[in-house]
């Protein structure tokens, strides 16, 4: 959401209540897509959320939206009144969404702070020819036409004020030659001169007029002004009588640097009155806090020159929801993972390490400390939580419109919606799940019903979209009964586009040889198609599902059809790690990958003549990887007996590590590598230990994919 | 048109000043007592004020009590709502509660400040003043 | 010893800091013979040298990262960077936090020399050899003359980022191939 507006002003107000109405509309049609008509209960719905909108956007005087609006509002008004039969469904369907897009589309535009410019005319009559239709029909079934549906035009009016964006702020600062007499009033001159083109004027020394004495302070330390206006530096410039002044500075200030400056003037936000902290200890009845503004609320208590309005009465206003801002929510998540840092730091301490210290009473003061903040994360972790229910909505409408782009028939089955996962997941995933779902309708369902029918499958295709959370782990699947993958169409394609190592087919197992279809430059379509292979491929999937630290799971039967699983974290920021130390090293690996720690002998050890290791425990063969010569790190230990094996696996394949000895578990805040450093392959982040030490966070799968390169 | 003017601070009163007074005679108040004054006073001269503009944030009395003011007047004296005076808030305070209980209070408009120009014209018009 | 000298520096720096006119300053430092000057705009903060998390399989001058109260930064080791034999951390050895176009970075060197105003005229480009393949690698943009010394003058822009514009580059390249 654009940050320029205010918390629930009113345009906020209208754009999230119509963005509400909206998401409920298409949740209506999406719906009722396949059904012969809309029952009464959604005309009705439909009718009123027109209506609604229409009528807000009236009093916002957005008349584009208003007349649209109207004018859908007029067909499901006739339908509402005279129920006729054989209304061409399909048909309403679209016009209902058309609607919904190009209201949709005005929406997004205000929220960025343009003009809702679209024009509404081939709409609107579109509209009305099939309103004509629509009329003809009931005529003919001789139907009672209703009355014309009473259109009221909004006698109240709300005009929004300008967007800030065209205001310029400037910081002008006088310095009067040493010798000017009443530079007080030639200050107020300049003052005079601005308020002709002011919306917001302060200054400082601001007695100018009351106090004589203030000339003295103006010649010494010049007259200063924050000005906010639309005229440009140039007109703002000629206003200002510059004669007896030795220097003007003029300064074109950001909003931001502008809203910090009005605190050196003095100026305190005065609007909206703050909620008196007092007022939220009782906090019982929460109706009755669920008060308005009312009139003489605003009385201003007196108004001192150039400085801004106090209100005589502040009254307090309660709110049992609030919108935050997510910048906000991130800030927070920050400092909660700062605040895990130094809970560390402080338990940790080498000083507690002394011997013979008497720490009762510590540990159970720290007891509690860790609880609260464990809570703390918890209560911050629900507050991102967001249902699925958005994107599977936004998937729906997907289904809906390439299928009938492509005149298949699908199905689409959702599992799961309420499922909750981090907001910064969500915005991550809708765009790679959209590709996975486009896949399974372009690619996924057969072209002809009869290609299905032929192998035993219903004529109508399914797409079975599924969400569930398992083991800190969040599976959605984007599953399709079609035609499937063919291993040897693309084994084939990958040698011919030469994006595989030419090995026999053999060699390949079905997981990896699915897996080529992530392969940058690889798609199995020859032909790109409106809907997908528009340049982006699924390797730009994989990436984005990877860079939250996911992955992609591919398995599929030929004729029978396909599955997609995407395999995300619940949530990004914390997770439980395990501190090693190799060489002078610290490492952390994330708990949930770790099988087991083991003590080897070197019998255990298998050396290939290549230089390959391997390790057998309990007669299965790992591969093993040293960490100490991977990265080169020195004063670290060699022998295999000396050392502890720790066992990770990853996507089921294993891998044996040897580290040099376990430091102790905790909970790490995970915190990128700066963008500066190169990207190692094997490390996924940092993270500051409880001495302030910084360990590297080994990634599972980038060391697996380095083995693999290195062979 | 006769219009009446309730702005506290100097500069948006010059500028609402400057642009009311296109459309006709204009009477400026600075605190929202003085503007129910002139109202009454107009009202008992017979020659009633057309349009409102009312500041919210204004010393001894609010634009929202001085809009309930005129509106009670208005009702004690059996006026009928078409020759009511037409009333436009005119503030920065955009909350939507703030603009709710204008409308409620019997406001025909509530302009945002900064204050819209050419909006504020097309409402002028809407309002049949114009 | 070390840590009054760098918290004179820090105050000195400070000072200037709050000063509007912070062009023509340059904090100089030493590093092998010669004397480096970056200009005060860039400059952050001053640390003492602190302990170092390694990095395994990245570019030999850059030496780790440090935790700077919470935030973790790279740090790289100017001598290596210029190819020079990189020496031993000293007392004298510090950090120069720079922060360039919101990234920050930490620059060992050797010691710090002082804060000298350069004037625009005692600045002289570097002498060019006209090879081309130079030509995009100048940290140096100017020598500055004062008195018998001479500053060489670095681009923090040049300096942090070359190689990632280049590897970035073929990283465009790539994407735009498939």
């Amino acid at each position: 959401m654009a940050e320029e507006f205010n918390t629930e002003s009113m345009l906020d107000m209208f754009l999230y209540e119509s963005g509400q109405l909206l998401e409920k509309l298409e949740g209506i049609i999406l719906e009722k897509q396949d059904a012969d008509c809309f029952d009464d209960a959604d005309i009705n719905d439909i009718f009123r959320v027109m209506h609604t909108i229409k009528g807000s956007s009236g009093v916002l005087m957005y008349d584009n939206i208003t007349k649209a609006t109207h004018k859908l509002e007029d067909v499901f008004y006739y339908l509402r009144e005279s129920h006729p039969d054989d209304v061409p469904h399909m048909e309403l369907v679209e016009k209902v969404l058309a609607v919904s897009d190009f209201v949709t589309a005005e929406l997004d535009k205000l929220r960025n702070g343009d003009t809702p410019d679209g024009d509404e005319k081939s709409l609107v009559e579109d509209l009305d020819e099939f309103l004509g239709r629509l009329k003809g029909e009931i005529t003919k079934q001789g139907i009672q036409m209703p009355q014309a549906n009473k259109h009221v035009e909004p006698t109240q009016f709300y005009i929004t004020p300008v967007a800030g964006e065209d205001s310029h702020f400037y910081r002008i600062s006088i310095h009067y030659r040493s010798d000017t007499q009443m530079s007080n009033l030639r200050a107020y001159s300049a003052t005079y001169a601005l308020k002709e083109v002011a919306e917001d004027l302060l200054y400082t020394p601001d007695d100018i007029l009351s106090n004589e004495a203030s000339s003295d302070v103006i010649v010494a330390e010049g007259f200063h002004m924050l000005l906010q206006t639309k005229s440009s530096k140039e007109e703002v410039i000629a206003l200002i009588d510059s004669s007896e002044a030795e220097e003007i500075n003029f300064d074109e200030l950001s909003k931001e640097e502008y809203g910090r400056a009005l605190g050196e003037f003095g100026r305190e936000e005065v609007e909206p009155p703050a909620p008196e902290p007092a007022a939220a200890k009782d906090n019982g009845n929460k109706e009755a806090k669920k008060e308005g503004p009312k009139p003489g609320d605003y009385v201003v208590k007196t108004k001192e020159a150039g400085k801004g309005k106090t209100l005589a009465k502040n009254q307090p206003k309660q709110q049992s929801i609030i919108s935050v801002n997510v910048e906000k929510m991130d800030a927070l998540m920050d400092l909660i993972g700062e605040l895990v840092i130094a809970e560390a730091v402080v338990l940790q301490n080498p000083d507690l390490k002394v011997p013979g210290l008497e720490l009762s009473n510590f540990q159970k003061a720290s007891g509690q400390l860790s609880k609260i903040t464990t809570e703390l994360q918890e209560v911050i972790m629900s507050m991102r939580m967001m249902p699925l229910t958005n994107v599977f909505q936004k998937m729906k409408r997907i289904v809906f419109d390439v299928s009938r782009k492509l005149g298949k028939d699908i199905e689409l089955e959702v599992i799961g919606e309420n499922t909750e996962v981090d907001k910064n997941i969500i915005e991550h995933i809708t765009d790679p799940l959209m590709h996975l779902v486009r896949n399974s309708v372009d690619h996924g369902i057969e072209e002809n019903p009869e290609d299905r029918t032929s192998v035993g499958k219903p004529a109508k295709g399914k797409i079975t979209l599924e969400a569930k959370n398992e083991g800190g782990k969040v599976y959605i699947s984007v599953k399709d009964d079609g035609k499937g993958l063919n291993k040897e169409k693309l084994y084939q394609k990958a040698l011919d586009k030469g994006v595989i190592e030419n090995k026999p087919m053999s060699e390949f197992t079905d997981k990896e040889i699915f897996r080529f279809i992530t392969l940058p430059g690889f798609s199995t379509k020859e032909e790109v198609t409106e809907y997908s292979g528009r340049g982006v491929g699924m390797d730009v999937v994989v990436k984005n599902i990877q860079s939250i630290s996911g992955r992609l799971d591919i398995s599929s039967v030929e004729f029978e059809g396909s599955e997609m699983t995407l395999v995300i974290p619940l949530t990004l920021a914390i997770i439980n790690g395990i501190v090693v130390q190799v060489g002078n090293s610290p490492f952390v690996i994330e708990t949930a990958s770790i099988k087991e720690f083991v003590r080897v002998g070197e019998d255990s050890l298998i050396h290939e003549p290549s230089g390959e290791e391997y390790i057998v425990l309990r007669g299965e063969c790992y591969p093993f990887i040293r960490l100490n010569e991977r990265y080169d790190l020195p004063d670290s230990i060699d022998k295999i007996e000396e050392g502890i094996i720790v066992v990770l696996e990853h996507e089921g394949s294993q891998v044996c590590v040897l580290i040099d000895k376990l430091l102790q578990e905790q909970e790490i805040v995970v915190k990128p590598i700066p963008s500066y450093v190169r990207k190692v392959k094997g490390l996924s982040g940092c993270t500051q230990l409880g001495d302030g030490s910084i360990a590297l966070i080994l990634d599972i799968a980038g060391l697996l994919m380095h083995d693999g390169e290195r062979r | 048109m006769k219009i009446l003017l309730a702005e506290d601070d100097f500069a948006s009163r010059k500028f609402m000043d400057k642009q009311l007074s296109r459309y006709g005679e204009c009477d400026v108040m600075v605190d929202g007592e003085e503007a129910v004054d002139a109202f009454m006073m107009a009202l008992e001269d017979g020659e009633p004020y057309d349009l409102a503009c009312l500041d919210v944030m204004m010393p001894v009395m609010d634009g929202y009590q001085v809009l309930k003011a005129i509106r009670d007047i208005e009702a004690q004296k059996g006026i009928p709502k078409s020759k009511r005076v037409k009333v436009i808030m005119t503030t920065a305070l955009n909350d939507e509660r703030n603009v709710k209980m204008a409308f409620e209070l019997g406001c025909e408009a509530y302009a945002g400040k900064p204050i819209d120009v050419e909006k504020f014209e097309k409402v002028l018009t809407k309002l049949g003043l114009i | 010893m070390a840590e009054d000298l760098l918290k004179k520096e820090t105050d000195d720096m400070e000072e200037l800091l709050e000063d509007d006119s912070q062009k023509g300053m340059f904090m100089t430092f030493q590093t092998g013979k010669e004397l480096f000057g970056i200009s005060i705009s860039y400059v952050n903060e001053i640390i003492a040298m602190q302990p170092i998390a390694a990095i395994p399989e990245v570019e030999d001058y850059v030496k780790g990262l440090i935790n700077l109260r919470g935030k973790i930064i790279p740090v790289i080791d100017v001598r290596v960077r210029f190819k020079m034999e990189p020496c031993e951390y000293t007392d004298r050895t510090c950090i120069i936090v720079i922060d360039v176009k919101s990234t920050m970075i930490g620059l060992i060197v050797e010691r710090l020399a002082d804060v000298d105003t350069i004037a625009e005229d005692n600045i002289a480009p570097p002498p060019s050899l006209g090879r081309k393949e130079h030509e995009h690698n100048k940290y140096v943009y100017g020598l500055a003359r004062t008195g018998d010394t001479v500053t060489l003058l670095l681009d923090p822009e040049k300096l942090i980022r070359q190689d990632d514009i280049v590897a970035a580059m073929e990283e465009v390249r790539k994407e735009e191939q498939s």
